[in-house]
């Protein structure tokens, strides 16, 4: 792949997680992330915070992003202050 | 609609029609190289003046060139773009393509919208479920064995009376309900503006239809 990695890439960006619903809080509510990573990473953390396989994940402009998506171009569209809000939920299982 | 706070994550049929507009719009101007969703009236009129929302959205042409990537572009058949060769037969034979069509209709019954779609390949031979779930992102796979909104069935597409694949839409009023109350406060216009936007970043996951970032890019707020 790229040779070099550009600033952008290794950007950090804090993730706060809200839980929505009747999702529980987590103790650790921030983490930094490098910008480089897939959501899929921040996905795969808050399953094994609630020890849940299937978690309804989304960002605060009610948009919920394909776990391929980089998390620089999530912060760069969804967020702000060096601060990307991520909302989760449990109960996805309706119907 | 009423304020958000109250709001059910449902959509009356002429909201319905209002946000079809929002969806089409924006995703013409990010997407302006890409097949567009184009509201197709319906052919029916029964008794009276038709109902604004009697009609549906449609998305036509999306290629899926590689069965198993969660990856979607506008493209051509095997073989049109470039002469092949012995060294690119094999490539092309590993990139068949599968065509998608996308209809977002409007369930009366569940105030919500509905996605159907169908899949056929090149040779305009129809797919089978098997054959579609073969193209889905793995996680779809899994979703559908835990939400029971997730599921693929076949039904009669209501304005074509043919068989298509549909997504249940039970369920949706409650997660479209959950993406909003997560999110900044947003009076009713806004909602509506949104709504299919927000609603397509879920359904799109499981069938494999990416959203861009940029439908709902905190710059359109």
């Amino acid at each position: 792949m790229a040779a070099a990695e550009s600033p952008t890439s290794v950007r950090k960006v804090v993730v706060h997680l809200r839980a929505t619903g009747d999702a529980p809080i987590l103790k650790q509510a921030k983490f930094k992330i490098a910008g480089s990573e897939k959501f899929a990473k921040v996905i795969d953390f808050l399953r094994r915070q609630l020890h849940r396989d299937t978690l309804f994940v989304y960002v605060n402009s009610a948009f919920s992003p394909n776990p391929d998506e980089l998390v620089n171009d999530l912060y760069n569209n969804f967020g702000f202050d060096g601060k990307l809000v991520v909302n989760y939920a449990c109960s996805m299982a309706w119907g | 609609m009423g304020s958000s706070c109250s709001w059910d994550g449902t959509l009356s049929s002429d909201e319905f029609h209002v946000a079809t507009i929002a969806l089409s719009e924006r995703w013409r101007e990010i997407n302006p190289t890409s097949p567009p969703w184009t509201w197709i009236p319906s052919p029916r009129l029964p008794w009276g003046a038709p109902k604004k929302a009697d009609g549906y959205l449609s998305l036509e042409s999306v290629y899926h060139l590689n069965p198993k990537e969660e990856h979607y572009s506008e493209g051509s058949c095997i073989g049109e773009e470039e002469p092949l060769d012995d060294a690119t037969l094999v490539q092309s034979y590993n990139q068949e393509s599968h065509v998608y069509d996308f209809h977002i209709l409007y369930s009366a019954s569940y105030r919500v919208p509905v996605l159907y779609f169908r899949g056929y390949r090149c040779d305009g031979q129809p797919m089978v479920l098997e054959d579609i779930e073969n193209d889905l992102p793995s996680i779809s796979s899994k979703q559908m064995k835990e939400f029971k909104w997730a599921f693929i069935t076949q039904e009669e597409h209501p304005y074509l009376n043919q068989p298509w694949f549909t997504l249940h839409p039970c369920g949706t009023s409650d997660w479209m309900k959950l993406l909003f109350d997560g999110g900044t406060p947003l009076n009713g216009d806004a909602v509506i503006q949104k709504y299919l936007s927000s609603w397509l970043s879920v359904v799109g996951q499981v069938i494999g239809l990416r959203t861009p970032l940029e439908m709902l890019s905190k710059s359109v707020q």
